[in-house]
């Protein structure tokens, strides 16, 4: 059984069909990686699969289970996390609050009796811990340097203990210290058990870390493997380079 | 365990102690206002500010948290007013029935509208609640059989024979209640995980909800509990004046001088919205007096608006705070390093 899939899925804005017909199954416990040209559909797809948009045709299933046109919101809950290709952090909340935001089975009582119980502040300044950002926890998120909001949106999103974890650009914009931080924080996270699904631009991340690599151009997948022989594949070249 | 956003950041402790002390005294020298007021007029002028801080601080319950910015809670407090006044007039139940009953269904009805507002958001959501207002001042104008329309409709005192300055009395310190629990709640909001929730809503809602927070829902709430406090003022506005007019509390008026209250001393604080309301509500009376029936109020209140979001977007709360700091003796920076690398540096400086 795969975590994610879609099947059939299509969706066109005005004339322009953005992913079209598109069917990709997810490898569970695997580190899945998403390339392909710009404007092939890639981030339409993510739309797609975490509800900010809805499908014109098509299913997408988390676990067996159809969410295609559910809210946002309830897909989160049904267990797929997701991180933004222009990290988003909420400016102005704490790095605490942050974290606290995505926590999973909010009971009402819990609602209105403080940011969080002993339990969830406790996973909240573990994960911190884990990013390296556990002496900010007061500060400002709008403070912190670009690497460390990707790192806090990060954390905060496995905050919700997602068996999914879908990362849009994970190494856009950052230092290669860091980008070989973040390849290390997903290796051990998967490690633990989660599916990632990654897009990327940077090649040498992608086929250093996906175990498997589904290839896109113009809305559909055209081919899917391993990195190497995603790599060897002739049209997987043509879509990038136009031979 | 429950912790406050600022609960860690050590140098606020005396800070804070000093916070609450201004905060009791503060509570104690508006208790004692309408003692010290010399005249009725004082008096009257008084039950307005605190009237006028309670809607203000009720609005900044959907406004400061969600950053949606509702033009038109004027028509919560005319329908909350109405409500009461009909309950009252037309089925002569008590006063203070008529008043739950009143905001219980000013309530559900805001709740109701809710769910069609916030689907819209940023300037949309403005003219719907402008839409709102004048909907309901319509309504109330054209079912002269159940309002009175635009002759009014006369709502009986709560005591019989009670003199004016009496009256004002009372209903200051009935306000002043409502206040206290509209403080409350907004606190109290503001330290929980709902308030977070609310307040990712303001600063990215897309992100939020892929966080998992039900956006929509969370939003009603607030808009309703806003609206209930909002209804519950207006209701005892038409107790305390004994005579309402569509066009005077279904208004726009009333509507932007809750956001201009709440934009000038700040949305983002608890006591923002009073502070303004403490500004705004005596100048604008003033000018009222100084210069009569003339609009004049209205256009300085436009302008005090277009300044504020021109050029204290933030307020004047952090505005003060930051006077404050530069003037009181240096404070350590507040949060870059924690205490074991403030340890560390210590260590290091040579003895």
């Amino acid at each position: 059984m795969t975590t994610l899939a879609v099947h059939g899925l299509t969706k066109a804005f005005g004339g322009v069909v953005a992913v079209r017909d598109a069917t990709v199954e997810l490898r569970e416990g695997a580190v899945n990686g998403l390339i392909g040209p710009n404007g092939s559909g890639k981030t339409t797809l993510f739309n797609l699969v975490t509800g900010m948009i809805r499908p014109d045709a098509g299913r997408v299933t988390i676990g067996g289970r159809d969410v295609t046109g559910w809210a946002p919101h309830r897909i989160a809950g049904a267990g797929l996390g997701r991180t933004f290709q222009l990290c988003r952090v909420f400016g102005r909340l704490t790095v605490l609050e942050n974290m606290l935001v995505a926590v999973r089975r909010t009971r009402l009582r819990e609602l209105a009796g403080g940011l969080g119980n002993r339990a969830d502040l406790d996973r909240a300044r573990g994960w911190l811990a884990r990013v390296g950002l556990e002496h900010l926890e007061t500060a400002e998120a709008r403070d912190l340097s670009y690497g460390q909001q990707k790192l806090l949106e990060l954390a905060a999103v496995l905050m919700a203990d997602p068996a999914l974890v879908l990362l849009d650009e994970p190494a856009g914009g950052v230092n290669p210290a860091l980008i070989e931080r973040i390849a290390a924080l997903v290796r051990d996270l998967n490690a633990e058990g989660r599916t990632f699904l990654v897009v990327e631009h940077n090649m040498d991340l992608v086929m250093g870390l996906c175990d498997h690599v589904v290839v896109f151009d113009r809305g559909s997948p055209i081919a899917a493997g391993t990195p190497a022989e995603v790599q060897a594949d002739g049209r997987v070249l043509e879509a990038y380079l136009g031979v | 365990m429950a912790v406050s956003p600022s609960a860690s950041s050590g140098t606020a402790a005396p800070g804070r102690l000093a916070g609450r002390a201004a905060f009791v005294a503060g509570g104690l020298l508006l208790a004692a206002y309408p003692w010290a007021a010399p005249n009725a007029y004082l008096r009257y002028a008084g039950v307005l500010v605190v009237l006028y801080a309670a809607l203000s601080t009720a609005w900044n319950l959907v406004g400061g948290f969600t950053g949606y910015i509702s033009l038109g809670h004027a028509a919560f407090f005319g329908l909350g007013a109405y409500a009461t006044g009909i309950l009252v007039v037309r089925t002569g139940l008590p006063h203070a029935l008529a008043l739950v009953l009143a905001v219980a269904g000013v309530t559900a009805f805001a709740a109701a509208v809710g769910v069609a507002a916030v689907r819209v958001r940023g300037s949309s959501f403005v003219i719907v609640s402008i839409a709102l207002v004048s909907m309901t001042n319509l309504v109330a104008q054209n079912a002269r059989w159940l309002t009175g329309g635009s002759s009014g409709l006369r709502v009986p005192p709560l005591v019989e024979g009670l003199s004016r300055t009496a009256n004002h009395v009372v209903f200051f310190y009935l306000f002043l209640a409502l206040l206290g629990l509209v403080l409350a709640t907004w606190w109290a909001v503001d330290r929980s995980r709902f308030g977070a929730g609310l307040k990712a809503i303001r600063e990215d809602e897309d992100k939020a909800e892929s966080l998992g927070v039900p956006t929509t829902a969370y939003k009603v709430v607030a808009y309703a509990a806003s609206a209930a406090f909002v209804a519950a003022a207006g209701g005892l506005y038409g107790i305390w004046f004994g005579s309402l007019d569509p066009i005077f509390v279904f208004s726009i008026v009333i509507g932007a001088n809750m956001v201009l209250m709440a934009l000038l001393g700040g949305m983002r604080f608890l006591l923002g919205p009073l502070l303004g309301a403490f500004l705004v509500a005596p100048a604008s009376e003033y000018f009222l007096l100084a210069y009569g029936e003339s609009q004049l109020h209205i256009v300085l209140s436009g302008a005090l608006l277009a300044v504020v979001v021109l050029f204290l977007p933030d307020g004047i709360i952090p505005a003060l705070r930051a006077t404050w700091r530069r003037r009181g003796p240096r404070a350590a920076s507040i949060q870059e390093r924690s205490a074991a690398e403030l340890a560390a540096a210590r260590e290091e400086v040579p003895a």
